[in-house]
């Protein structure tokens, strides 16, 4: 008998609601004050079976999404949007050429290539195609993601504010390059709550990478809540012994003795309830249920012995080492049929200053075959219809080579000024193609869409008016989509 | 019926102006106006929408001003006033705030306040926080609330609620609350016996008093500060590579047990660098200026980087300090508050002074640094080396100059191999960091009667020298190649020769000597590996004894730093010695190349490794070439010529020999003392400019150095303001602001919130004060009593509201949820520091070493690695070993990017940003965290070593161990659980050893193996469960 689930069975509805309810009325900061009225005043639901321990904010959704959840796939380093998705056959015949100053009017670089005497054109060496009935063009380094085109949109007009690695990431994730603003996935927390009382409603995954000369970092800002309460921040589920931090009972104590010891300590602080009378004494009676609940609902989680081989040959040999992109892939369809509203995959090492030819084919190595499979496997259980999936580095590359451009090799530095991402699912129109850049891949010639525009997009997606989500800190109303305009790209929504 | 009245009170609370009362502008209304209209009708002068501001009222653009006969505000006659019209229309054309504007509609309470304020008159107020401190006199003492001002003050409040303060706490409870809040940890058994022995009048006075002199207190409060200035060990950004700053936090540390007085304390963290003869300890505290994130990401923009950097210091100045949200003014004039984009530059200008460099250069101590010796006579050599080194430094660098100037070019070089010779010593020896402490006997002699190999001098070495002699190249690394010879010159006494003489490389390699001579001199061991090179030459005149490295021992390719000479018996003279070099390429060499020599030191710059160069050229070696400046390259370049370039080294031998021992054993401090980063004033500072729309590369006017013109004038010394001037102003007793932030910032701490409860934000945006009197009475008093902090703390601490009881009656708790009224004693979760620092105390593992290098305590696998750099020094975690595990937490080392999980699980700040307040959560997460950490249950087994070496009768240990969590003794109810709770695992250990044996074995300190195995896993769980009591948690 697996005594975590005895103890659940055992419970009331009375006694576990009337205690998560309590708890949330407990918790009366200001903040809290919205969520009260979404968790229905005192917090006694009608229905106990509905009740939820993070019930959204009041209000939300705003409208009707068409995404209950989120996985968002970083390519962290910034991919080559000119070895992937840009196409610009007519590059071949510039091979060498100094980029025109009228292509690159005088933008700013990066100080890594802004002594270089020359710009010379760096046409890619891989080979693009058609695909699916879209048409979609794909290079070769992308074999599997060619035979997902028709469910995906690719947005190949995409710009953002910064030019090196770390606002760039910190950008992207919390939509402002300094560090201290709330990521995506905590402010979707924070708005939507969560819909499973046993999981975290925003999961982190850091698979693991083929080695790189350098690759480049992660910090955890970008998965931090900033100024929202710490409660929403991600939570990193590793590929090691304990896959949430602390999970694992010391040796030697087994559940049984756990839960013995939990029952002790809720009798001992519901006296302590008694003796102040203090909310946050029931909050932490609750929380600590719930971490014991995630003690038997994580393994389980992450236990892929239930999956059929069908399933495991979607995914391809990688998806049976512990920590692979194409694990963190399984993964993370684990985790939406489970109802956790955000999962981020942050797969690093595409930083191809140099050597990009051969170090690209390695990072699609790694991560081709899992968004391939990750897209099928939630298309065949229904998943993908509520289920949005975003594919994005936080810059794109140049179309000139940094350092020495050879014909059978070449470097790329960042390039902010317009990058490819893709969404798929939730709302998104599949087989699409949209926005354009000019004949180099350097500027923007139609449909731009800043990272503003694509948060924005993605909050609309899931049922959230950006402009109305805000969170007042500093004196100010904080929007992940900043003060600036931002626009949803419905063009791209179904 | 008690009921019933607090249930209209709390009506009264949650829409705040009862029927009756008068509304005041600055509590009811201006957060109103300020939270729907100033965006466009406020300070923002380039942003203002129909001329209208009504942040004001009579000024020609005011709310009270006529345009076109319209006026937004007409004092007492609703009907004409358009706010009033515009608020109420029902025509979304109209209707205020506007649909594009995003915010909703007013509710009815805020159109009734608006509709009342205008009836009453439409008074405006000046923002309350920007008015002068003026101390109000303490309301007249109430029955209950004893004289002590604050609580006559917060029994005022409380009156008008029909309200009055709690009961005080149970004495323990107290105890504890006190303990942990004054110091970090808790009261131990004994303090608690001997407080409540202690009958006499005064006794919580005294434990008040010896709380406030324990250095634990020190160590607690620090911390605080430490989270509003963002300390933290490493740089923040990219590599996020180690930043040698600890002995600042250890300043704050001390700062806070010698109470030092806090204007003080702010003039010697802004400026202590610009007080006349700085003390050592005055420019550590200057480190505040330098625990900005930082950078040297390759492809930063230096501009950039330079406007981020000056930003984060001046919004981290505003807000701990004052209280503004002064980084709102960046892009344009605050919306809310009088601050103009333009004193927004003024105020940065005043940080464009500051000497460090825009880039961190990925090193720990990118200049200026201070090396902190301890002891007064080794910090005054200190700073004596830097006298002597600068004037022959400039001797060394003319005197090169004068040979360029003289014709000798430096050589053109190619990849053509190359051969040549190296001089290291002539007419005298160099020292090396590490050969700096062990001079031998060894005298150099010049004149007639000297003979001489080469130059002018030669040295005498007589008998055996008990210590070695080294002929080293300097900070040349020299590459072992088999076509390398070194050499040196040897003239035998002809009277008294050595029975022997030694050389033998200097290497990192286990390398053979070479012996000439009696090889059996040195003694068997070294007789054994040596190499004999052949019978001592003959003496009376000199032979050129010549080496090979790599036949030494040194591998091919590897390096080594010179040679080292052993003398058996005799005399002999020593002269001339170096090398000669045959490098496959001349333009790789990094003997004659800067760039080659650059290359093969820039990652051990970044590395932590110690590196024989000073802080401020291993910096520049740090930088890319880009990021380098005119002036570092040229610092470089001259470096490498002066220093290391082998065809100079003849000539400038005597004024390279003149400055390299003294720069040697300053290199040797730099390596072997602390260091920390300090500030230090440019010269000129560089230019500061008002940013258009806060974008680096759009630089506008030019701009001096300034304060906010609402605020007290800004007074200079000179002719330019500077950071003394600006931190002079902060704490000048005519600021409004600095005493009620910091006075507010105490009181939370004390309390668990703010009487404002935005502390990093005293403007418009922010909360009200709750007592606005009380607040301004305690900002007076801590500027009048000479902003004592000690005594500050000990006003608060022995008033009654400090003192009360935090239970929450239904009632109270309905009508004051988050206790703004203080009702009731504060209650609130501890910090993550203070659990960690309980659990380890309980389990008498905290080790009491004050300060110190940061320590690396248990920290799960896989923190760090997945998310840092490749080529970053903090990419993996090694974890200490031994007592470093048991620090206080605040030792702990603290990386931006990936703080310790045992932190930042309980609200700990990731120190990337000013922190005036954190956050408390309660997760599921901690749960796991007390439950499961091995830091947690390792102090739990550790205390129950200590209740089973204690006493042997279950019930005195549980009551012990009961006492020593919460400090309370247990209830008959919690006695009986407590038993359940052990009989339940003992039963369940004394069925399994095995797994009671793991328990044990949890935690790299060793379990008691003389204490029976069952019994002492059973009490393990026993505390465990101590540990994870919500009372355990809570100051309660």
């Amino acid at each position: 008998m697996n005594p975590a689930h005895d103890y659940i069975n055992n419970l009331t509805r009375r006694q576990f609601f009337a205690g998560a309810g309590l708890a949330m009325g407990g918790v009366a900061l200001n903040w809290l004050a919205p969520r009260l009225q979404a968790a229905g005043g005192t917090g006694v639901g009608a229905d106990a079976l509905n009740a939820r321990i993070h019930p959204p904010l009041a209000g939300f959704p705003h409208f009707a999404p068409t995404a209950k959840r989120i996985i968002y796939l970083h390519m962290n380093g910034g991919p080559s949007q000119l070895d992937t998705f840009d196409y610009k056959p007519q590059l071949q015949e510039r091979f060498d050429q100094d980029l025109p100053d009228s292509i690159r009017q005088g933008q700013r670089i990066t100080t890594m290539t802004s002594g270089q005497a020359r710009f010379p054109v760096a046409p890619s060496l891989f080979n693009f195609a058609q695909h699916g009935q879209s048409g979609t063009w794909v290079s070769d380094l992308l074999p599997w993601t060619s035979k997902i085109v028709d469910d995906i949109a690719v947005v190949r007009s995409v710009h953002t504010n910064a030019i090196n690695h770390d606002p760039a990431c910190t950008f992207l994730m919390t939509g402002s390059e300094i560090p201290g603003k709330a990521s995506l996935g905590s402010w979707l927390s924070y708005g939507l709550g969560s819909e499973n009382n046993d999981l975290p409603a925003f999961v982190v995954l850091t698979p693991k990478f083929s080695p790189k000369v350098a690759a480049q970092a992660l910090f955890t800002r970008m998965w931090s809540s900033g100024f929202l309460p710490t409660s929403h921040s991600g939570v990193a589920l590793r590929a090691q012994t304990d896959p949430v931090l602390f999970l694992e009972n010391p040796n030697g104590v087994d559940p049984t003795t756990r839960r013995a010891m939990l029952d002790s300590l809720s009798k001992f602080n519901h006296l302590t309830h008694a003796r102040h009378n203090d909310p946050e004494t029931l909050t932490r009676i609750a929380q600590y249920e719930m971490a014991f609940r995630m003690q038997t609902s994580v393994p389980e989680l992450t236990d892929f012995s239930g999956e059929s081989e069908a399933t495991l040959d979607l995914y391809g040999p990688e998806v049976k080492e512990s920590g692979s992109f194409t694990a963190s892939c399984l993964l993370a369809r684990r985790l939406v049929e489970r109802n956790v509203r955000v999962v981020q995959i942050l797969h690093r090492g595409w930083d191809q200053h140099g050597n990009l030819p051969n170090d690209h084919r390695i990072q699609c190595l790694d991560t081709d075959r899992g968004c391939y499979a990750l897209i099928a496997d939630l298309k065949q259980r229904g998943l993908l219809d509520d289920t949005l999936v975003v594919w994005a580095g936080e810059f794109g590359r140049t179309v000139y080579s940094q350092g020495a451009l050879t014909k059978t090799n070449y470097g790329r530095d960042h390039h902010p000024r317009c990058f490819s991402v893709w969404m798929a699912g939730g709302g998104v129109k599949g087989g699409l193609v949209y926005g354009e850049t000019d004949d180099f891949s350097y500027n923007i010639i139609r449909d731009p869409v800043s990272l503003h525009d694509l948060n924005a997009t993605l909050l609309h997606c899931l049922g959230i008016d950006h402009q109305k989500f805000s969170f007042k800190s500093q004196g100010l109303d904080q929007r992940l989509t900043g003060v600036e305009p931002a626009r949803v790209v419905k063009e791209i929504l179904t | 019926m008690l009921l019933h009245r607090l249930l209209v009170l709390a009506v009264i609370i949650a829409a705040p102006v009862a029927a009756q009362e008068s509304i005041s502008f600055n509590t009811h209304v201006r957060p109103i106006l300020s939270d729907n209209c100033f965006a466009c009708h406020g300070t923002d002068a380039g942003h203002r929408e129909g001329k209208l501001r009504l942040d004001i009222a009579d000024t020609p653009e005011g709310a009270y001003a006529s345009r076109d006969g319209v006026r937004a505000i007409v004092p007492r006659d609703l009907e004409k006033s358009e706010l009033w019209q515009r608020i109420i229309s029902p025509h979304d054309d109209e209707m205020m705030p506007p649909a594009e504007s995003h915010k909703p509609r007013l509710k009815p309470g805020e159109i009734d306040v608006i509709k009342r304020w205008i009836e009453q008159g439409a008074v405006y107020q000046r923002h309350w926080a920007f008015e002068p401190i003026a101390q109000p006199a303490p309301p007249k003492a109430k029955s209950r609330s004893g004289t002590h001002p604050v609580d006559r003050f917060v029994s005022d409040t409380l009156a008008t609620r029909k309200l009055q303060l709690a009961a005080e706490a149970p004495r323990e409870v107290l105890l504890r609350r006190l303990t942990l809040d004054l110091t970090g940890l808790p009261p131990t058994p004994d303090e608690i016996d001997a407080f409540l022995a202690d009958k006499k009048s005064g006794a919580y006075e005294r434990v008040v008093e010896r709380l406030l002199a324990s250095p634990r207190y020190g160590e607690h409060f620090a911390r605080g500060w430490l989270d509003a200035v963002r300390y933290a060990d490493t740089h923040g950004l990219h590599l996020d590579n180690i930043r040698t700053i600890w002995p600042y936090r250890d300043w704050v540390v001390q700062a806070f047990n010698r109470n030092l007085p806090f204007d003080q304390f702010t003039i010697e963290q802004l400026a202590g660098d610009l007080l006349p003869n700085p003390r050592i300890d005055q420019l550590v505290a200057t480190g505040y200026n330098r625990n900005i994130l930082s950078t040297s990401e390759g492809g930063a923009i230096e501009a950039e980087a330079e406007m981020r950097n000056t930003a984060d210091r001046v919004d981290t100045t505003a807000a701990v300090w004052l209280g503004l949200t002064a980084n709102c003014a960046a892009c344009h004039d605050h919306k809310f508050d009088p601050i103009t984009q333009r004193e927004y530059y003024e105020l940065g200008a005043i940080f464009k002074g500051l000497e460090d460099r825009v880039w961190d250069g990925n090193i720990r101590n990118p200049a200026p640094i201070a090396i902190v010796a301890g002891d007064p006579e080794k910090q005054q050599r200190i700073d004596e080396l830097s006298a002597m080194i600068a004037p022959l430094e400039h001797t060394l660098t003319t005197k090169a100059d004068s040979l360029i100037a003289g014709g000798k070019g430096l050589m053109k070089l190619t990849k053509k191999p190359i051969t040549y010779e190296v001089v290291w010593a002539e007419d005298s020896d160099l020292i090396t960091p590490e050969t700096f402490n062990a001079r031998p006997a060894g005298k150099w002699h010049r004149g007639p009667t000297v003979p001489v190999a080469g130059g002018e001098a030669a040295l005498r070495l007589e008998g055996s020298q008990a210590r070695p002699f080294f002929f080293t190249a300097g900070d040349v690394v020299l590459t072992a190649r088999t076509e390398v010879r070194s050499f040196v010159h040897l003239y035998s006494d002809p009277v008294d020769p050595p029975r022997a003489v030694s050389l033998e490389f200097i290497s990192d390699q286990k390398t053979r000597r070479f012996v000439w001579g009696d090889l059996a001199a040195f003694g068997p061991d070294i007789a054994a590996a040596a190499i004999h090179a052949g019978p001592l030459p003959a003496p009376g005149g000199y032979t050129r004894l010549e080496l090979i490295a790599c036949d030494a021992g040194v591998d091919e390719g590897k390096n080594y730093t010179g040679l080292r000479i052993a003398q058996s018996n005799g005399a002999a003279w020593w002269d001339r010695a170096g090398a000669v070099i045959t490098s496959p390429s001349a333009s790789d060499d990094p003997i004659l190349s800067k760039d080659a020599w650059a290359r093969t030191y820039r990652t051990t710059a970044r590395d932590d490794s110690e590196l024989p160069v000073r802080h401020d050229l291993r910096y520049v070696l740090g930088l890319s070439g880009t990021q380098q400046n005119d002036k570092e390259k040229k610092r470089l370049a001259n470096y490498h010529r002066d220093h290391i370039y082998a065809p100079f080294r003849a000539e400038l031998e005597k004024e390279l020999h003149a400055v390299r021992p003294l720069l040697s054993e300053q290199i040797h401090y730099e390596l072997t003392l602390p260091t920390t980063l300090i500030s230090r004033e440019l010269a000129e500072p560089l230019p500061a400019h008002i940013m258009v729309r806060g974008q680096y590369d759009e630089p506008g006017e030019r701009v001096g150095p300034g304060t906010p013109a609402f605020l007290p004038p800004l007074r200079s010394a000179g002719a330019k303001a500077t950071r003394l001037d600006l931190a002079r102003w902060i704490v000048a007793p005519e600021n409004p602001l600095t005493a009620r932030v910091t006075v507010n910032r105490f009181w939370q701490q004390l309390f668990g919130a703010g009487l404002v409860r935005t502390p990093s934000d005293f403007g418009s945006q922010g909360d009200p004060p709750t007592h606005p009197a009380l607040l301004d009475w305690l900002a007076a008093e801590f500027v009048r009593t000479g902003w004592d902090v000690k005594q500050f703390v000990r006003l608060l601490v022995t008033s009654r509201a400090y003192r009360q009881d935090a239970y929450a009656s239904p009632e109270l708790l309905e009508l004051d949820p988050s206790n703004q009224l203080l009702a009731r004693g504060p209650r609130f979760r501890l910090d993550a520091e203070v659990l960690r620092d309980q659990a380890l105390a309980l389990g008498g593992l905290l080790q009491p070493e004050i300060g110190g290098p940061p320590v690396r305590p248990y920290q799960p696998a896989g923190i760090w690695e997945p998310v840092a750099f490749g080529g970053s020094n903090t990419k993996t975690y090694v974890q200490d070993q031994g007592d470093a595990l048991y620090r206080r937490s605040l030792y702990t080392f603290w990386k931006r990017t990936a703080p310790a999980p045992a932190m930042v699980t309980f609200d700990a700040p990731s120190r990337e940003n000013f922190c005036v307040g954190r956050g408390r959560s309660n997760t599921p997460l901690q749960a796991l965290a007390l439950m499961n950490d091995v830091q947690q249950f390792e102090a739990a087994r550790a205390f129950a070593e200590r209740l089973l070496l204690r006493t042997s009768s279950d019930s005195d240990r549980l009551a012990y161990a009961f006492r020593s969590v919460t400090a309370r003794v247990p209830t008959k109810a919690e006695q009986v659980l407590l038993h359940d709770t052990l009989a339940t695992h003992r039963s369940h250990y004394l069925k399994n050893t095995e797994a009671a044996q793991q328990v044990l074995a949890n935690g790299e300190s060793k379990a008691n193996s003389t204490l029976p195995v069952p019994e002492f896993a059973a009490w393990t769980m026993v505390t465990n469960l101590l540990l994870n009591l919500d009372e355990t948690l809570n100051r309660n």
